[in-house]
């Protein structure tokens, strides 16, 4: 059989005539003697209602089939690509529904793999981390007088004997404590003043404490890291929206994981929750007369809903005895003040 | 067997919007389904059809990449340059954070020049893959050139640019144009490009000038507008109208200053395709600030008011003012265009993908 085509060799432009002859498995053009084989033939665009084909290792090779393709040749040829060679083979809809299947498995999957994976990175590397991230903190942590013994005291008093934890003050003026990987936990010298007894911060540290022994550190930066991944290959925006959606959504969950660790650890040190639920009463802007602006960037980090303090408050029975002495609590607040040699709070973040 | 553009023009766009729509909604769906690893090969398809249903002279172009060289690209991409930059970031931070701000200061600016370095290679190898992967006649184009020395350029040209209080631009955004162009090739001819910046100085300098000009000019309206309000003895400017103000010397800021630059831009596309040669063949680029300003105007339109569903159909338009605008004069001898023994490079354009980067 024969069948008239149109050809590009791929070696010059002319567009030449020909026909197409079939041997069995094989076919040769009229105008030449190769013959190849129909397998090697590959389907292109149709272009202008033209049926075309190239072949393989013969770049810019074509045969064209003016207004279609014969039924009988179509049967012997490789069928067209449409969305790709997978979904062209098992059809359009059950690939999306095969996709979407795997993708919300996928997406199950990875919500929950930094968890995991957070618990299982030894605490060594995690501290490796925290050293290549923040190292020091430089010349900025405070060590005036009698607060670091204060400090230690107060470390010491609700949770007892840990040495994964290293607790840091740094001189600026800012509401907030953080968690950095690690074990490194840093009081800003700003949530020393605002804080009005001893009991108030030990809550704040406790819940602190709770990221590290929740490993909460390491699973947002794994979160983080994973989303970025994940994200970077769809539109630059909408990748944007929805990590900034996910990372929120999660820390609200570690959020109050991290405040039922505190609340166990102020019982068992016999420390009242009563303070810290007021300290966060007067952050939600109950009392916003003290230093609402101030307070902003612990909100941000820390998201202050009633039933954080309520949580607190309904935890207080029996007698509790001071977080620290009143010595031991103006020797604390002092531990900036007192330092000469710290860097005056000029960093900004 | 010389060719000659007719008089309907040498470039012709023959596509459908309605033949169109089929492989735009299934692409968002796959895209959706696959979390966006389907989206090289929705380029892929999009190509497909744009450059099928687009005429040279007699015949159509025939886009031949593949989504999967797209992947791979973007894949090598992210190993190579994501990643490391992700480290260094962490580094950097670190460092911050030790308090050594002059060594922070250091490092950033050697990842800033070598980002630039890179991003200009990834201008380059993203038009060589383009040229390379489209045919006609079943010739393609290509480079011989690994655009190692277009980053340098690139980075030179555009500091040197920026630093002469940025008037310098025209003159880097033409010649890296000339650069690149001159090293790219269709069959066995060579593009020559010879763009210069003198038509678009002034253009330039009126997007430099206007913006202080609308500010003085905001600032007076603003203090007169203030100084009635004082005068009418309510001691302060009622806040509503105040508002207002602001509101209409925003959008008036940005939407002059989008006119200019489209007013820039317009001028910019005329000169460097306008001076464009491949062979005995010469180029044109028609669209004029009105046809710019129109199809901006156009493009947003779609997406606003479809609430984001006509972004799909970006693509489409865009290569539809492309073709539409794309003119072409002299002759292509047939027999001469020969196929291009430039070296096929493997993977797609995926350094441009990692710095977010469109078109040419």
């Amino acid at each position: 059989m024969t069948y008239p085509v149109w050809h590009y060799d791929g070696v010059t432009a002319v567009r030449q005539m020909a026909d197409l002859v079939i041997e069995g498995d094989r076919f040769r053009l009229s105008d030449g003697a190769d013959s190849h084989a129909l397998a090697d033939l590959e389907p292109r665009d149709t272009v202008g209602g033209d049926v075309v084909y190239g072949l393989r290792r013969r770049p810019g090779w074509r045969i064209g089939f003016a207004g279609g393709v014969p039924d009988e040749l179509a049967r012997l040829l490789p069928r067209q690509y449409r969305y790709g060679r997978i979904i062209d083979r098992y059809g359009l809809w059950p690939s999306l529904a095969v996709f979407a299947l795997l993708a919300a498995v996928a997406v199950v999957v990875f919500l929950r793999t930094p968890a995991l994976v957070a618990r299982a990175v030894p605490p060594s590397v995690e501290r490796q981390l925290g050293d290549l991230m923040v190292g020091d903190l430089g010349g900025r942590t405070c060590n005036g007088g009698d607060g670091p013994a204060a400090l230690a005291a107060l470390v010491q008093r609700i949770d007892a004997d840990d040495a994964a934890i290293d607790v840091r003050v740094v001189n600026l003026p800012v509401v907030n404590a953080v968690t950095l990987p690690g074990g490194r936990i840093v009081i800003f010298d700003g949530l020393l003043r605002a804080a009005k007894s001893p009991d108030e911060l030990a809550g704040v540290l406790g819940h602190e404490i709770g990221h590290v022994k929740n490993r909460d550190v390491m699973e947002s930066l794994l979160r983080q890291m994973g989303l970025s991944v994940l994200l970077g290959g769809l539109d630059g925006n909408v990748g944007g929206y929805t990590h900034a959606l996910l990372a929120s959504s999660y820390s609200r969950s570690a959020e109050s994981r991290a405040d039922d660790f505190a609340i166990g650890m102020l019982r068992a040190a016999t420390v009242s929750p009563l303070p810290t639920a007021g300290f966060f009463r007067r952050l939600g802007g109950k009392e916003g007369k003290d230093g609402v602006a101030q307070a902003l960037s612990y909100l941000a980090s820390h998201p202050v809903s009633s039933g954080r303090a309520k949580a607190f408050a309904e935890s207080a029975k029996g007698t509790y005895r001071p977080a620290l002495t009143p010595e031991q609590w103006r020797a604390l607040r002092g531990i900036c003040p007192s330092d000469k040699d710290v860097e005056k709070p000029e960093f900004r973040f | 067997m010389n060719k000659q553009p007719d008089n309907s023009g040498a470039f012709a766009f023959h596509g459908d919007w309605r033949q169109f729509a089929p492989i735009a909604f299934t692409n968002l769906l796959l895209t959706i389904v696959t979390l966006g690893l389907y989206s090289f090969w929705a380029r892929t398809r999009v190509r497909r059809y744009l450059w099928s249903e687009t005429r040279f002279i007699d015949d159509r172009l025939e886009w031949t990449g593949t989504g999967l060289e797209l992947f791979i690209g973007y894949l090598l991409a992210f190993v190579l340059f994501v990643i490391p930059f992700g480290v260094l970031n962490l580094v950097l931070q670190g460092v911050l954070l030790r308090g050594h701000p002059g060594a922070a200061l250091a490092i950033f600016i050697t990842v800033y020049l070598l980002l630039m370095y890179l991003v200009g290679i990834a201008i380059f190898r993203a038009l060589r893959y383009r040229l390379s992967r489209t045919f006609w006649h079943g010739i393609r184009g290509g480079s011989d050139d690994q655009g190692l020395a277009y980053g340098w350029q690139y980075l030179w040209r555009t500091i040197a640019g920026t630093l002469a209080l940025g008037l310098l631009i025209p003159w880097s955004m033409t010649s890296l144009w000339n650069e690149r162009w001159n090293k790219m090739s269709f069959g066995p001819l060579r593009f020559e490009a010879a763009a210069t910046a003198g038509s678009l100085t002034l253009r330039f300098l009126l997007f430099y000038l206007v913006p202080i000009l609308i500010l003085v000019l905001g600032v007076v309206m603003g203090v007169m507008f203030g100084a009635t309000g004082f005068r009418g003895g309510a001691g302060l400017p009622p806040p509503g109208g105040m508002i207002a103000f602001l509101f209409v010397f925003v959008l008036l800021f940005y939407g002059v200053l989008g006119v200019i630059a489209l007013f820039f831009y317009s001028a910019y596309f005329r000169e460097v395709i306008g001076t464009l040669r491949l062979g005995g063949l010469e180029f044109e680029f028609t669209a004029r600030t009105m046809d710019w300003v129109k199809f901006v105007l156009g493009t947003v339109a779609l997406v606003v008011f479809t609430f984001g569903i006509g972004y799909i159909f970006v693509a489409y338009r865009n290569w539809a003012f492309f073709i539409r605008h794309l003119k072409a004069y002299g002759s292509v001898d047939l027999l001469d265009l020969t196929q291009s023994t430039t070296r096929e490079p493997g993977q797609g354009e995926g350094l441009l993908d990692a710095f977010d980067i469109g078109a040419f």
